[in-house]
C-alpha cells in the first residue's frame, strides 16, 4: 500500500508525467493525460447539450404526440434552430486533434485486439446504409438504418449524455444529436 | 383515396381470412385472468401482407383476446411522415387498436428513435427502453442497437428490483438465430446473457431476421425470434442444433398467454396456420425456473 501512495505522489508531484492509471473516470480507469481529454471532450458535449436545451426550451413543449407529424415538425425546426446558431461549423468543432487521436486509437484497438471479431460482426452484420455524405449539421438521412455501435466499444468509450450518441457509418465514426438526427461532428477513416 | 382502397382491400382479405381461422384450432388455453398478448416484428412495411397478417391477428383475437402487442422493432421501415406511420402503423392494426389493443415497441436498426419514442400509440413514454407489468409479468423492452453502460446499469438495476415471477426481455437483435441474412447477434450474447441467467429472464423475444424461430432453451431460457411481422426473408432459416421449431414460408405473429406458472404460446401465419406452439413451466421455487447454483454456473 504505500508504494502505490509514493506512485500516487509521483504521479501527482509530476505533471506531464505518463503514468499508467491515476483517476477513476466514468467508472474506468484513466491516465492523467486521458483523464484531461476527456474532461474537454465532456465540456464540449456539455455546451451542446447545453445550446441544444436553450434552444428547445423556446419552442412549445412536446413530450408525446398522437400525431407524427407534429413530433417530426418539432423534431426539424430544433434542428435548424441549432444549424443556424452553429453556422459554419467544419469536423473537428468536437473531435479536436488531440480527441481525435484519442478516439481513434481506442476505437482501432476495440476492433484489433484479440476476441474483437464479435465486435467486427456486429458492425458487418447489419443492414448497409445507403451512401450518404457525412458533414457536419448535415442529417443522418430516415431512410438509412442504423448500425449498431458495438457495446464493448460504448463501454471504452466516454458515456455521453441521453441527447447524443455515437454512431458508426462505414469507416467514420459520427457524433449524432439524438433529438434531431443531426450530424455534430465526425471522425473520418476511424474504423479500421 | 389508394388508402381508402387499400384499406378496404385488406378488410376484405380479413374477413376472408376469419372464416380460415374459424375453423382452426386455438392452442391457448385463455384462463382467467391470464396475461396475454401478441409479438410481432420487422412489420413496418406497408405490404399488403403486413396488412393480411395484421387481419389475422385481428381474427384471432376474437378467439384469444389479448390485451397488447409486443413490437420487436422495425416498426416503421422508410421514412417517417405521418402517412408512413398511418399507412405502416395505424391502418394495418386499426381494428386492434379500436378495441383498445395497446402496443408497446422496442427500436430495431430501421426505426428513427426520436419520433418514435414520442409517438403516444408506441407507448415508450419518451424513453429508448423501460419497462412495465402486466399481472405477474414483468416485460423489459430494450434498445438493441445502442446496448451502453448506462442502459445495461438501469437493466441490471431493474431486473433485481423486480419481484416479478416471469421476466420478459423483447428488443430488436437476436441473441440466438439460426438465420442466414444475420444470424446471432454474439456481442450482444456475450454481454446480456450473463445477466439474464443471474437475473432470471425466462423468455426473450426479438425479431431482426426475417423468420420465425423458436431456440432450445440456452442456459434455462427460452429464446424467440419472430421477425416475419410484415417483411419475410423466405427460405433464409439454416436449421440448426440451435433450433427447436423455424418457419420461414410466411409471415407469422406469436400469441402468449402467462398464467401462474405456465406460459402458453402459439406461433401462427399470414393463412391461419399453426406453425408452432407450447408451453414453458416454470419453477416456483427458483428464480428463473433454475436454482442459484444453477445460475451461478451458468452466468459464468
Amino acid at each position: 500500500m504505500p508504494t502505490l501512495f509514493w506512485f500516487l505522489g509521483v504521479a501527482i508531484a509530476t505533471p506531464g508525467l505518463a503514468l499508467p492509471v491515476v483517476t477513476i473516470q466514468n467508472g474506468k480507469p484513466v491516465t492523467a493525460q486521458e483523464a484531461i481529454l476527456i474532461k474537454d471532450f465532456s465540456d464540449r458535449i456539455k455546451a451542446y447539450v447545453a445550446l441544444q436545451k436553450k434552444l428547445e426550451a423556446s419552442l412549445p413543449g412536446l413530450k408525446s404526440s398522437n400525431d407524427s407529424a407534429e413530433i417530426a415538425s418539432h423534431a426539424h425546426t430544433l434542428r435548424v434552430m441549432i444549424i443556424e446558431a452553429r453556422p459554419n461549423l467544419q469536423q473537428g468543432n468536437i473531435f479536436t486533434p488531440e480527441l481525435s487521436t484519442y478516439f481513434k486509437s481506442t476505437i482501432r484497438k476495440t476492433f484489433q485486439e484479440p476476441g474483437s471479431q464479435v465486435v467486427r460482426r456486429t458492425v458487418q452484420e447489419s443492414d448497409l446504409p445507403k451512401p450518404i455524405v457525412v458533414r457536419v449539421n448535415g442529417v443522418y438521412p430516415d431512410e438509412s438504418p442504423l448500425i449498431t455501435t458495438p457495446p464493448t466499444l460504448l463501454n471504452r468509450l466516454p458515456e455521453l449524455p441521453k441527447e447524443l450518441t455515437y454512431r458508426i457509418l462505414g469507416r467514420t465514426f459520427v457524433l449524432l444529436d439524438n433529438k434531431t438526427n443531426l450530424i455534430v461532428d465526425f471522425l473520418p477513416d476511424a474504423i479500421p | 383515396m389508394p388508402d381508402t382502397r387499400r384499406f378496404l382491400r385488406s378488410t376484405l382479405t380479413l374477413l376472408c381470412l376469419s372464416l380460415v381461422v374459424h375453423g382452426q384450432q386455438l392452442k391457448l388455453p385463455v384462463h382467467s385472468g391470464s396475461v396475454r398478448l401478441a409479438a410481432i416484428g420487422d412489420m413496418g412495411s406497408g405490404t399488403t401482407r403486413q396488412y393480411e397478417l395484421a387481419g389475422m391477428m385481428n381474427s384471432f383475437h376474437e378467439k384469444f383476446p389479448f390485451d397488447f402487442v409486443v413490437m420487436l422493432g422495425d416498426n416503421i421501415y422508410g421514412g417517417n411522415t405521418s402517412t408512413d406511420f398511418k399507412n405502416k402503423f395505424e391502418l394495418p392494426y386499426k381494428m386492434l387498436l379500436d378495441q383498445g389493443v395497446k402496443f408497446y415497441a422496442s427500436l430495431g436498426n430501421h426505426d428513427n428513435a426520436a419520433i418514435e419514442k414520442a409517438y403516444k400509440p408506441f407507448n415508450m413514454n419518451g424513453q429508448q427502453y423501460y419497462t412495465f407489468k402486466k399481472g405477474n409479468v414483468q416485460f423489459f423492452a430494450l434498445d438493441s442497437n445502442y446496448m451502453d453502460p448506462k442502459e445495461l446499469a438501469w437493466l441490471t438495476r431493474e431486473l433485481q428490483n423486480s419481484g416479478a415471477d416471469w421476466k420478459i426481455c423483447f428488443f430488436h437483435h437476436p441473441l440466438y438465430s439460426s438465420a442466414g441474412y444475420h444470424g446471432s447477434s454474439l456481442e450482444l450474447r456475450q454481454i446480456l446473457e450473463p445477466l439474464f441467467v443471474q437475473q432470471g429472464v425466462q423468455v426473450v423475444l426479438a425479431g431482426h431476421d426475417h423468420v420465425y424461430e423458436r431456440i432450445k432453451a440456452q442456459k434455462g431460457i427460452y429464446y424467440f425470434v419472430a421477425g416475419s411481422g410484415g417483411e419475410l426473408r423466405r427460405g433464409d432459416l439454416r436449421k440448426t442444433g440451435l433450433t427447436e421449431v423455424g418457419y420461414d414460408q410466411d409471415q407469422v405473429f406469436l400469441s402468449l398467454e402467462i398464467s401462474g406458472d405456465e406460459l402458453d404460446f402459439q406461433a401462427v401465419s399470414r393463412v391461419g396456420k399453426t406453425v408452432d406452439a407450447g408451453s414453458i413451466h416454470r419453477n416456483p421455487k427458483a428464480k428463473g425456473g433454475l436454482t442459484t447454483e444453477q445460475r451461478e454456473s451458468l452466468a459464468n
